[in-house]
């Protein structure tokens, strides 16, 4: 039985971090304010909007409907390790979302590029409905969908060596 | 620290966590800890614990039991692990070829998040989506219904557009995608508690307040017969955002000819009742004929002729009049 907060070691962006959690904490919760990891937003907090989106072994999931003491042994990427970690260059798609205005007022970006990143690290060369499909499960309550899509579209070309810049 | 202290100060005991190994000691801490619940996915369960419309005692994890996640074929039939989730069903060759019915619902549950992490047992056990079952007390109203052990209904005189129209003692609808597929599939669910091992024909397995497993009690798996060679398919879902929503109401065929005449029919609609609905009215006008638009519109009319739509949501009917005639027809 375990009961009250307990020890448990979670794997972020490459870093192990050990730390206590209560066993009704969130992802979400634990990321961002036990580790201070706060470019994981929240806003429904019911599974509707994708804003808390992170990926748990690659696979876009909802970090505020998953319980942290569940994601032991699993490798976490939040937006914060999504940028090169020795240099701190822009992964590609947060390049064209900066250079291509791919953000309004940005609650929802953090998860528009970790759930793309999810989409061209299995496809790099998504149509136009691939990627509307993949991102169907993030709202953008600035309905700045045209330019979100523009961009992942610019950040396959890039990675896929066509272009340095968007 | 503020968002983690408060939801530990919102609930009233400690929470314990078990990981359970094996599908036994899952049943065993079950049944020593009432009040305990059963968590895979989380999707639903997480969110009601939110906000704390359920707040069980104890939650025993099951993604830490090995094997529980699968998808094989034999003679007999589909057979799909409980812990597999949604994804993997809508992305397998297997299931898209030869369960084409099941690969279409999985496909269309919610958004690519939800399909990540929602498992075949959690989609089938999900709770109903009724806002004023679901209302959190946090918000300072909250709705004691039938559903949790009250004496009214309060989407009967209130909003409840979304609600059933072959409603029961309670007129929420079962939100599953995967339930009507299933069902028209004569699909089988295992359970297992600590009497042993059941089996529950997934048409029987919904009440009108949720379903037949004990607290104690766990899908094991789903075993779907392998359809005739002969057997159409077909699923389609009415929804207002097509990215993410619940089912405004759904249906699920499978249709078996032989020379052009219908042997064989299960047409089973979802988000019109409290479990799949299966239209017998239906599947007997078309057996025996053969199919033509002005039969498929007779039993679209037929598979909605006993329905009783709430204040508000009459228009129900004719969406899924709609469903039934395409879903035989096209």
């Amino acid at each position: 039985m375990i009961d009250g907060a307990i020890p448990v070691t979670l794997r972020v962006n490459g870093d192990d971090y050990q730390l206590e959690v209560e066993p009704q904490w969130t992802l979400a919760d634990t990321l961002r304010e036990r580790l201070g990891l706060t470019g994981t937003k929240m806003m429904c907090e019911q599974g509707e909007c994708g804003a808390c989106t992170v990926l748990i072994n690659g696979l876009p999931v909802l970090s505020c409907l998953t319980l942290a003491i569940e994601c032991q042994g699993m490798d976490i990427m939040t937006i914060e390790g999504v940028a090169d970690p020795q240099t701190g260059e822009l992964h590609p798609i947060q390049q064209a979302f900066v250079e291509r205005s791919g953000m309004q007022c940005g609650v929802c970006t953090p998860a528009m590029v970790l759930t793309a990143k999810a989409l061209l690290d299995e496809n790099d060369s998504p149509t136009e409905g691939d990627i509307r499909q993949a991102l169907a499960g993030n709202i953008c309550r600035c309905g700045n969908y045209k330019r979100i899509v523009e961009c992942v579209q610019v950040s396959a070309e890039m990675m896929r060596g066509g272009k340095a810049h968007a | 620290m503020a968002r983690a202290a408060e939801a530990t100060k919102g609930t009233a005991r400690r929470l314990g966590h078990f990981d359970a190994r094996s599908v036994e000691e899952a049943v065993s801490l079950l049944s020593q800890n009432p009040g305990a619940r059963i968590i895979a996915g989380g999707v639903d369960l997480v969110a009601l614990m939110k906000s704390q419309v359920i707040s069980p005692a104890a939650l025993v994890n099951i993604k830490t039991v090995p094997g529980l996640a699968y998808i094989r074929e034999d003679a007999q039939g589909l057979k799909i692990g409980p812990l597999t989730t949604i994804a993997q069903i809508a992305r397998s060759e297997t299931v898209r070829e030869r369960y084409p019915l099941v690969a279409q619902a999985a496909s269309v549950v919610g958004a690519a998040q939800v399909r990540n992490m929602g498992t075949l047992a959690g989609n089938l056990c999900q709770q109903v989506r009724c806002w004023y079952y679901r209302r959190s007390p946090v918000t300072g109203t909250s709705f004691f219904c039938r559903r949790k052990g009250g004496e009214r209904c309060y989407a009967v005189a209130g909003e409840n557009e979304h609600h059933a129209i072959f409603g029961d003692v309670c007129d929420a609808v079962c939100p599953s995608d995967l339930a009507p597929a299933l069902v028209a599939l004569q699909a089988v669910v295992r359970t297992a508690g600590p009497d042993g091992e059941r089996e529950v024909p997934l048409e029987h397995f919904y009440t009108p307040m949720g379903n037949v497993l004990q607290p104690d009690e766990m899908i094991t798996g789903i075993e779907v017969p392998a359809p005739s060679s002969n057997t159409r398919e077909r699923f389609l879902k009415f929804r207002l955002r097509k990215a993410i929503d619940f089912a405004i109401a759904s249906v699920a065929a499978a249709v078996t000819t032989e020379s052009g005449v219908v042997t064989d029919a299960r047409i089973v609609l979802g988000g019109v009742a409290p479990g799949p609905y299966r239209a017998v009215s239906a599947e007997e006008i078309i057996t025996g004929q053969a199919l033509s638009g002005s039969l498929a519109e007779t039993a679209a009319r037929a598979a909605l002729s006993g329905a009783s739509p709430l204040s508000k949501n009459a228009h129900k009917v004719p969406i899924a009049e709609a469903l039934v005639k395409r879903a035989l027809t096209r």
